[in-house]
């Protein structure tokens, strides 16, 4: 579905992802995990169109991404909820996930997609009619994912979902994101703590610097401690 | 469901007006229809969209020049042709302006509008043999509904027939404005003006949509010049003068852009403040500037920001006094 083959990309001249390659077959959770500024969030915004790398290729279900605008990526099928929960706060919760059914028309109807969102994420049907800036981070970041996946999307890119989120909302979260999975799509979860990565990952990303350190089953980074101090933070 | 019965009370009241106002003051409300149709496209562009023009008048000028040639050159007096032929003109001269405009935002999307009202200006003043040039063009009383009204006299051609065909269309354009502002397109439009990536994220195409409020702002800013150029006779080239862009800015910020109808109360106080300032004091501009200054920094949403507030002032007033659920008990106690 997606891959991404020694992919290179600078920002002001510093050189921020080195060699990155990974994959995210159909309906895999994949976790591309490491600290803050290892390249995460860098890695997403290159697939989303965001920025061009200098070398190396994109592709989702092989179709060359690079260069394309990112209304292009979102509308070929890659849901993008960003680490920051970004939520129009002029609109309500409906409207928030309604909007994605009218950039990507085609699919399933607009009203079997919303409900799933809902289904998805219960909470956010009572706070339907509730406008953006009134909602928690945690509601926020409900949203943020509902709306990426109302998109019909095959693939989401979810940058970090619990961030900044308290220990009571996490679990709304997770749960939230073993049904997406459930349904079949394909997801890429950037993280930098280590904790919060789901025991049903199928796979395993280790970012540090820009370059991929590891990459495997979950369980098997245990058995890596040179790769755990980098991800635990205490190398 | 409130506020739409207010819009028909207001309706019905303007429709009313004429009964009972005297003529001085019904001609103001000839260029009170033409702003409120301008200014309902242009706050869809500076209000829903996030993009200041400080080049509108270019458009207000194309759709006065479009009643002139049309009356004055080609001698045809059908006031709905006119209104087609300015919409059409302007759709036409916003293509290329717009494309180039809506690459950049903030001060550059101004400064690129205040540049081509420029050169738009500069074409009108110069190129005399065409437009007219300081003179500007005729223009000749229109039909209206196929009905020639050369008989009437001016002012009772605009405080009569005229008034009621701008107060319809005045109804129509505020119409289809609120139909579009409450569509997906304008959601999409709202959700570019509060974050740009975050609507590319989602597959919003940005530079299209920008282009589309910049088209639309553009022919409803030529209906409002058209019936500008009608009720004053003349397209003058003052009319795409930058400090006239100005006056649309001026007009929305004062009646208040975050709302759908602040830009139809900003021009109905703008012209009412103005001819009452012009006729009190010679230095009216300063009183005028002064204004919204004071706006700006007292009541920074405008004038129907405050009215909104003091409503909201009056219903909590008016509300019962919250009572506090006591969980523990579970009883209910009123506050004292």
């Amino acid at each position: 579905m997606l891959s991404l083959n020694d992919i290179t990309v600078d920002i002001q001249n510093s050189r921020i992802l080195r060699g990155i390659s990974l994959a995210v077959g159909a309906g895999e959770l994949v976790c591309l995990v490491g600290r803050n500024g290892a390249g995460k969030t860098t890695t997403l915004r290159t697939v989303m169109g965001f920025l061009t790398p200098l070398s190396g290729t994109i592709t989702f279900n092989s179709q060359p991404l690079p260069g394309m605008p990112t209304y292009r990526v979102a509308q070929l099928g890659i849901g993008y909820a960003p680490e920051e929960s970004e939520v129009f706060g002029d609109l309500t919760v409906e409207e928030n996930i309604e909007m994605p059914t009218w950039t990507r028309p085609r699919g399933r109807p607009a009203l079997e997609r919303v409900e799933l969102a809902y289904k998805v994420f219960p909470k956010l049907r009572q706070y339907a009619k509730r406008g953006g800036t009134q909602l928690s981070g945690g509601e926020r970041k409900m949203v943020s994912i509902a709306r990426a996946l109302a998109l019909d999307a095959p693939l989401l890119l979810l940058d970090e979902p619990s961030e900044g989120l308290s220990p009571a909302i996490i679990p709304t979260i997770s749960e939230g994101i073993a049904s997406i999975r459930k349904l079949g799509r394909g997801i890429l979860m950037a993280e930098s703590n280590v904790h919060h990565i789901p025991d049903y990952a199928d796979r395993l990303y280790v970012i540090e610097r820009g370059e991929i350190i590891f990459s495997g089953k979950p369980g098997d980074v245990r058995t890596r401690p040179e790769v755990m101090r980098v991800i635990t933070g205490t190398a | 469901m409130r506020s739409h019965l207010l819009v028909l009370l207001l309706l019905a009241v303007l429709a009313l007006l004429p009964q009972v106002a005297g003529q001085y003051h019904l001609t103001l409300m000839i260029p009170f229809f033409a702003y409120g149709i301008a200014l309902l496209g242009f706050n869809l562009l500076f209000g829903y969209t996030g993009l200041l023009s400080f080049g509108h008048a270019l458009f207000v000028g194309i759709g006065a020049y479009a009643a002139a040639a049309i009356t004055s050159k080609l001698g045809l007096r059908s006031f709905e042709l006119i209104l087609v032929a300015s919409a059409v003109g302007a759709f036409l001269v916003a293509i290329p302006v717009g494309l180039l405009s809506v690459r950049y935002t903030k001060i550059f999307f101004g400064m690129l509008t205040l540049a081509f009202g420029m050169l738009f200006h500069s074409f009108l003043f110069k190129f005399y043999d065409i437009t007219g040039g300081d003179g500007g063009m005729r223009v000749l009383r229109p039909s209206l509904l196929g009905m020639d009204l050369s008989t009437l006299d001016k002012t009772a051609f605009l405080t009569g027939p005229f008034y009621y065909y701008c107060l319809v269309l005045l109804g129509f354009a505020g119409l289809a404005m609120w139909r579009m502002v409450n569509s997906p397109f304008g959601l999409h439009l709202k959700a570019i003006r509060e974050n740009p990536r975050k609507a590319e994220y989602l597959g919003v195409r940005v530079r299209l949509y920008r282009l589309f409020a910049f088209l639309i702002s553009a022919m409803y800013c030529a209906m409002g010049g058209a019936i500008l150029a009608v009720s004053t006779g003349l397209a003058d080239p003052e009319l795409a003068y930058w400090t006239h862009s100005g006056n649309l800015v001026f007009m929305v910020v004062l009646g208040g852009f975050a709302n759908f109808l602040g830009p139809i109360v900003g021009a109905f106080s703008f012209i009412f403040l103005q001819d009452q300032l012009m006729s009190l004091t010679q230095y009216w501009r300063f009183f005028l500037g002064a204004t919204l200054a004071l706006i700006v920094i007292l009541f920074p949403r405008g004038l129907m920001g405050l009215l909104q507030d003091l409503g909201g002032r009056f219903r909590a007033a008016e509300a019962p006094a919250p009572q506090r659920i006591s969980h523990e008990l579970g009883t209910e106690r009123v506050n004292p």
